[in-house]
């Protein structure tokens, strides 16, 4: 089945952008709502011209699961309660690990539609509350929980059995996963807002050190004990972590955006699909069929193809999602995701640099606030300002958001 | 006649059949049971019985459980494509460590009862 595409009726501009540093352990004594603020504030001071909360006209928050992780539900309103900015119309969106991706395609669609012109959309999570085994049981709501999570599977196994899958149609390898989360920890030790900040060989001396090894390089180190198998073939390195944070954009109507700045970003083009929650119903299990019809969707509206993007930040809640998502966003033919990877197609200097940002790998997965924070990420490059990790001459971004095992996928498309 | 459900469906499995719900329009046979056919839309439903043998689609061995399965890793999930049509997700016994049970390996079906429910799992055959 086709998907459905949806036609911008006015520009979308993205005028100002926040986040928290995502980490474990550094906002232990915050609730989501301070960190939601935290961002939000972020946001309003990096308005080029000034920019007072109440012009907020309405709110979209994403979030995953606030309710397991923290009792607590009504997440929108609590935010806008805090923000100061009631009676606002605010509006929590829940689809699973792309909450916050798809709440950044209602934002634009919701001043497309004339509704509104100005909005904040983000999305924050507040995971590190619970124990290892808890944080694996609510992560795994993302799948069929009847049907999958009933048959055993954990959320890492499900991308454990798509690589698996992906190795063996493809010829594609483990080694090739490695050299994803070794660029991804490059790109992280030079975001400040990182949840890791340091190359997988200064970790791999700590570790060495602490345990009585040493390393010759990267792949001694990740085929040691010390990187643990979390699900065959997948180990610790091929796993984002779990995360606390907030991120938070605010949007623009194209007419009114340039009395905020004098270079705003526009989402040019927004997809999304769906696809079955159960892997087991996919005709395909070597691609992310909501991937490519969002992709499609979004270059359409764009009027650019997957050949245009310079830099991409995608959802490598797993190294195989990264590698699925390169080739399913059309940056690689089928089956040569692995291979770009290794080859260096995809670090901060490649073809299409993906994950600037070290990704979700290295900087963190508060999973509620990804979606948000990659859009973040290409912003800050759109405009030359992403710091030791800009890419050179950005002309087209973009964002690739991913809920459960590919059944929700959101992208934008980014540019000047 | 059962309604086509997860009630229905485990209720079937307590009695050592897998039963899927087959579209009296264009054959298409699902695997959990649904009402609504995947690829025609039709909602004109009737049971079919599926044998247990099939081939592994894709495989992990998990290391790090879910809190229900704690003290019981290593274990291997599977995606398996029963012979006669569809695919469905399951436990595949006799499997410890990774590389063991690789894509393209036959398994058949075990009716495995815990507590008052049985799920479907798979042993390498
Ligand atoms: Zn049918």
């Amino acid at each position: 089945m086709r998907g459905v595409g949806v036609r911008l009726s006015r520009e979308i501009a993205i005028i100002g952008a926040g986040m928290t540093r995502f980490h474990h352990k550094l906002h232990a004594d915050k609730t989501s709502r301070e960190l939601f603020v935290k961002a939000a504030l972020e946001a309003r001071g990096s308005v080029d011209n000034g920019f007072e909360l109440p012009e907020v006209e309405a709110l979209f928050v994403g979030n995953f699961s606030s309710d397991a992780f923290e009792g607590q539900i009504h997440m929108a309103a609590l935010a806008a309660d805090w923000l100061g900015i009631c009676p606002r119309a605010a509006t929590r969106v829940e689809d699973a690990c792309a909450s916050s991706g798809v709440a950044m395609n209602v934002a634009s669609m919701a001043i497309a539609s004339g509704a509104y012109d100005i909005v904040m959309v983000g999305g924050v999570e507040k995971m590190r509350g619970l124990r290892t085994e808890e944080v694996t049981d609510t992560l795994a709501m993302a799948a069929d929980a009847v049907y999958e999570v009933g048959a055993g599977f954990t959320f890492p196994g499900l991308f454990a059995a798509l690589a698996s899958a992906h190795f063996a149609k493809h010829g594609s390898n483990w080694e090739q996963l490695a050299a994803i989360s070794i660029k991804n920890h490059h790109n992280g030790a030079l975001n400040p807002k990182a949840h890791f900040q340091s190359e997988i060989m200064e970790t791999a001396r700590k570790l060495g050190e602490r345990n009585d090894m040493t390393f010759e390089d990267e792949l001694e180190f990740l085929r040691s004990p010390l990187n643990p198998v979390i699900a065959h073939p997948l180990r610790l390195f091929d796993c984002c972590p779990v995360s606390d944070g907030a991120a938070v954009l605010i949007l623009a109507a194209g007419d009114v955006a340039r009395k905020f700045t004098d270079t705003p970003v526009y989402i040019r083009g927004i997809g999304q699909a769906s696809d079955t929650l159960a892997l087991h119903d996919r005709v395909d299990l070597t691609t992310m069929n909501a991937a490519k019809i969002a992709a499609a969707q979004a270059y359409e509206i764009a009027w650019v193809k997957a050949k245009d993007i310079d830099v991409a930040d995608v959802h490598d809640c797993f190294t195989i999602a990264e590698l699925l998502a390169t080739e399913d966003l059309g940056f690689f033919p089928k089956g040569e995701g692995g291979l770009a990877a290794e080859n260096g197609r995809t670090a901060l200097d490649g073809d299409v640099t993906v994950n600037p940002d070290g990704g979700l790998k290295a900087k963190g997965h508060p999973i509620g606030a990804t979606g948000a924070a990659m859009a973040y990420e290409i912003f800050k490059q759109l405009r030359g300002e992403a710091g030791r990790h800009q890419v050179d001459d950005v002309e087209y971004g973009l964002t690739h958001n991913m809920g459960g095992s590919g059944a929700t996928v959101s992208v934008q498309v980014y540019g000047r | 006649m059962a309604e086509f459900t997860s009630k229905s469906y485990f209720d079937f499995l307590e009695e050592g059949r897998i039963m899927g719900s087959k579209c009296m329009s264009c054959g298409t046979v699902h695997l959990p049971p649904r009402p609504i056919c995947h690829d025609c839309g039709a909602t004109e439903m009737e049971w079919t019985e599926l044998g247990g043998e099939g081939v592994v689609q894709a495989v992990t061995v998990i290391n790090v459980p879910l809190s229900k399965m704690e003290g019981r890793c290593p274990y291997a999930v599977a995606v398996v494509k029963l012979d006669d049509c569809p695919s469905i997700s399951g436990l595949v016994h006799g499997v410890k460590e990774g590389g063991e049970l690789s894509i393209g390996d036959r398994v058949v079906a075990e009716f495995v009862k815990e507590g008052d429910k049985t799920t479907l799992c798979f042993r390498s055959s």
